[in-house]
């Protein structure tokens, strides 16, 4: 070790803000993450400059993976603009110095609040998911130690049988975003808050997902290439938001996940979710030269991996 | 358009932090001072739940948010994620605190003495409306003669108690002497590095009393108290008294990294309240159990609903509001503030992956007669 | 304003942050750190090891240098990091206590470093997370024994997570990873 090595420019905050033992043990805390797929690791989670529950999970993963070579995009809701997406993405930047992207495809790390995009992620990306409530089981058991006993023991049997209420009450599940899935055949796990559409993104997937709770202090994550399904009984499945019939307003595409906007006087137009997307979709459209990655769906509504998305024929095109 | 589809959202975020700046005014350096040294219990309390014994940092973060509270603790402890620790300074006893105000309620008087100190207890609360029509209220207006040892001389803080009492005995300690607390446990106390750190790792069940003890110091002091009411009001468990509540300043006694010498950094102010239950007591057992409270800063509410609350954890089957895991999660000032403000965020995917279902479920629900089908796990289910 | 710059000793344990992050996420394909050798080791304890942590290894000089990092030095069988230069039949033993984590903690299964050689020696069939079906790696300079430990200690989520380091090189197995020692084609 060399004087130089130890001295640099006096600046106000460290590279990526946290000082150098918060980054350590973030880095410790995600090693075992992927090492124990869909584990909840505790983890200190210091205060951001951000207020909790605003995606400083996510940031502190971001900010202790992130370097001065990678190409960060941040969306929220889908929406690479939305004033939440823009300030995280610019505090990333301010304390990082990365570039800055709403392509799918060039991003190295790309943060999201409540979605996935709708290009297929490949090898060696990153996908970083903001958590606001790690636990699966808070809803039948609010009582975190105990819910971590249940972990431990991998005795899930409250899920299946709220699975099965849902079932007797209304005829079909009713967990809408943040459906729960079993990863790696061992732990159940709560994959945010994204749409059970973009669920099926994260089975047997060519990139690193990190889940990253900072309010509850948890961080897990899905290794590429791993087992994630979203409970289901063999004869009842779990079923993604029907987009049938819906229509992009902006591009004319269909069978992506839309956002819906209620017009005056009744009825809902609608437009795709994923605004880094649409993008494309339209540079396209005008004749730029634009590539566009194959998506998790097709135009026919169709998952790209046949037998994922049980009972509806994927697999038969 | 609306605040998601804004483009250029930082243009948005630039402007609309304009407009709140304007409500507060310019920022100044002359603004913290005044803040710092007028304001002090405001500011005790913002460096109480940001965790961070900083009065100018904390003047600051009052006048930069223009006195929201939530903001100003939020900005305090995302400054305290840059700063390493560089080191453990000394256990502080509670007989060697420079005391300024000592109240015990179980007795008339005690060791040491009452000292009624610094408070606003016994004034009537009477706005001074003088002032707003250009009277000014001076130091030693009340026309009192203060005991020599108090004269304040000074405007410097430190030196306006000029502090005498510095080592008042513990209530708890005559009590321990007369066999009706349990004896403190022997041997010195442990080394302040191996002490579980609630900023280090996160709190598991049940706490460790550290944990314990330091959530309740950084906790809210509005939910502290909120739950620490429903105890007092007669859902609680135990029938406390004040044993004892301390308001002091106490050494920061570091030991220097070469010599190993201690020598002092400097005095902080914290407070601290006992508070003694006369209900409970096993056959065999000492009949009082203590519950207690200290913070960084002067916030009395605080130290004492948290010592009550201390009290009801460690009842046997506590209320559900008194349970250890609900009273120190739903204290958390930063993070029970930032997931309130956090619904302000769209969350139209959740939104509308709920309406989905609750469409579906409306349109084909289950008819009278139909039968359910098996429902049997599917092979994703764990071994 | 400008972002804050990194300081070369944050650059290098960042690249070997990254290294290590993509090796346990595709266990099979090594990544390449910024050092090689026993260099590669000590970097790695600097990227993961403070005060706040601890670890063990049998190598003088390796410990000293962890030593700077502010780490505790703790016995094998309790040390959260542990670092093995060579791994011959008395570190094995060291290995066979290493702390596997519990039910209710099996993030405090140790992370182990470990020096070999990559592309020359034992053909091992890996399959599990990160791994699309299976892949092959040749790995040397290990003793058989150590697969055969592992397979009798790591039972995931229960285990210790495995970093082999060759050169620049290393090759994650965490926990998850089934390793099946193959025989030779002749």
């Amino acid at each position: 070790m060399t004087l130089a090595e130890l001295t640099h420019p006096r600046q106000d905050y460290s590279y990526g803000f946290l000082d150098a033992f918060a980054r350590r043990e973030l880095r410790r805390r995600i090693l075992k993450a992927i090492a124990i797929p869909g584990y909840q690791v505790p983890y200190a989670s210091r205060e951001l400059p951000i207020a909790r529950g605003w995606g400083t999970g996510g940031l502190q993963a971001t900010l202790s993976v992130a370097g001065p070579q990678d190409v960060v995009k941040v969306i929220d809701q889908g929406a690479d603009d939305s004033v939440n997406a823009a300030n995280l993405r610019r505090f990333i930047a301010r304390m990082t110095g990365v570039e800055t992207t709403t392509d799918t495809a060039r991003a190295t790390i790309i943060q999201s609040r409540h979605r996935v995009p709708e290009e297929r992620l490949a090898e060696g990306q990153l996908l970083v998911l903001q958590v606001p409530d790690p636990e699966p089981l808070r809803a039948v058991q609010p009582d975190s130690s105990q819910a971590r006993e249940m972990h431990a023991d991998a005795d899930y049997a409250q899920m299946w049988l709220s699975l099965y209420e849902q079932l007797v009450r209304f005829g079909r599940f009713m967990q809408g975003a943040s459906y729960p899935v079993i990863v790696n055949r061992r732990y159940l796990m709560s994959p945010s808050p994204i749409p059970r559409w973009d669920t099926p993104a994260l089975h047997q997937s060519a990139h690193l997902t990190i889940l990253s709770a900072g309010r509850e202090k948890r961080l897990y994550a899905v290794p590429p290439y791993t087992d994630v399904r979203p409970i289901e009984f063999d004869d009842v499945f779990f079923q993604v938001e029907d987009q049938a019939g819906r229509v992009c307003m902006i591009t004319g595409a269909a069978q992506k996940f839309m956002d819906e906007l209620p017009q005056p006087g009744g009825g809902s137009r609608f437009r795709i979710s994923d605004t880094g997307y649409v993008e494309k979709l339209l540079a396209a459209a005008r004749g730029e030269p634009t590539a566009i990655g194959p998506t998790y769906y097709d135009d026919q509504g169709r998952f790209w991996m046949p037998g994922v998305i049980r009972g509806r024929g994927d697999g038969d095109s | 358009m609306a605040y998601v589809a804004a483009r250029g959202g930082e243009r948005a975020i630039a402007a609309s932090e304009e407009l709140h700046g304007r409500l507060s005014g310019p920022l100044s350096g002359e603004l913290v001072r005044a803040i710092e040294r007028q304001l002090p219990y405001l500011v005790d309390r913002v460096m109480g739940e940001g965790s961070l014994y900083a009065p100018e940092l904390a003047a600051l973060a009052l006048a930069q948010t223009g006195g929201d509270l939530y903001e100003a603790v939020l900005l305090l402890r995302a400054y305290r994620s840059t700063q390493p620790r560089i080191a453990y300074a000394q256990p502080v006893r509670q007989g060697e605190l420079r005391t300024v105000r000592r109240i015990s309620a179980a007795f008339k008087d005690i060791p040491g003495g009452q000292i009624l100190g610094p408070s606003l207890d016994y004034s009537h609360r009477l706005l001074k409306l003088g002032v707003l029509d250009g009277q000014n209220v001076e130091l030693g207006m009340l026309n009192v003669e203060l005991p020599s040892e108090q004269e304040t001389s000074s405007a410097d803080e430190h030196s306006a108690f000029n502090i005498q009492h510095s080592t008042l005995p513990a209530v708890a300690d005559w009590q321990r002497a007369e066999g009706l607390l349990e004896p403190l446990p022997a041997g010195e106390p442990a080394d302040p590095a191996g002490l579980p750190d609630v900023t280090r790792e996160p709190i598991s069940f049940p706490a460790p009393r550290a944990h314990r003890l330091q959530s309740l110091a950084r906790a809210d002091t509005g939910g502290v108290l909120a739950l620490g009411y429903a105890s007092m009001r007669g859902y609680g468990m135990s029938h406390p008294t004040v044993n004892e509540l301390r308001l002091g300043y106490a050494e920061l006694t570091l030991r220097h990294p070469v010599t190993g010498v201690a020598f002092s950094a400097g005095r902080v102010r914290v407070s601290q309240a006992e508070v003694v239950d006369t209900g409970a007591g096993k056959p065999g057992e000492s009949p009082l159990r203590l519950g207690f409270t200290a913070t960084i800063g002067w916030n009395e509410v605080k130290t004492i609903a948290g010592a009550m609350l201390d009290l009801e954890m460690s009842a046997p089957d506590p209320h559900p509001a008194h349970r250890e895991e609900f009273v120190l999660y739903h204290t958390e000032p930063v993070e029970s503030s930032g997931f309130c403000i956090h619904y302000k965020l769209p969350h139209y995917v959740t939104f509308g992956s709920a309406l989905d279902n609750l469409r579906k479920a409306a349109g084909e629900g289950r008819r009278e007669g139909e039968t359910l089908p098996e429902a049997t796990p599917s092979a994703g289910e764990a071994k | 304003m400008a972002a804050p710059m990194m300081s070369p000793a944050d650059a290098r344990q960042h690249a070997a942050f990254t290294a290590l992050m993509w090796a346990l996420s595709y266990p099979g394909r090594p990544a390449r750190l910024p050092a090689a050798g026993p260099d590669a080791l000590g970097l790695i304890g600097e990227t993961l090891v403070d005060l706040e942590t601890g670890f063990f290894t049998p190598d003088a000089a390796l410990a000293a240098r962890l030593a700077r990092t502010g780490g505790r030095g703790l016995p094998a069988a309790a040390a959260p990091y542990q670092f093995y230069p060579r791994l011959g039949p008395a570190e094995l033993e060291l290995l066979a206590a290493a702390p596997v984590g519990s039910h209710a903690a099996p993030d405090l299964g140790a992370t182990v470093v470990v020096g070999c050689a990559i592309g020359q020696g034992a053909r091992l069939r890996l399959s599990g997370p990160g791994i699309a079906g299976s892949c092959e790696v040749l790995v040397g300079g290990l003793p058989d024994e150590l697969w055969e430990l592992r397979a009798a200690t790591v039972r995931a989520p229960l285990g210790w997570d495995l970093f082999l380091v060759a050169g620049e090189l290393v090759l994650g197995v965490p926990r998850t990873t089934a390793v099946e020692v193959l025989p030779w084609p002749m």
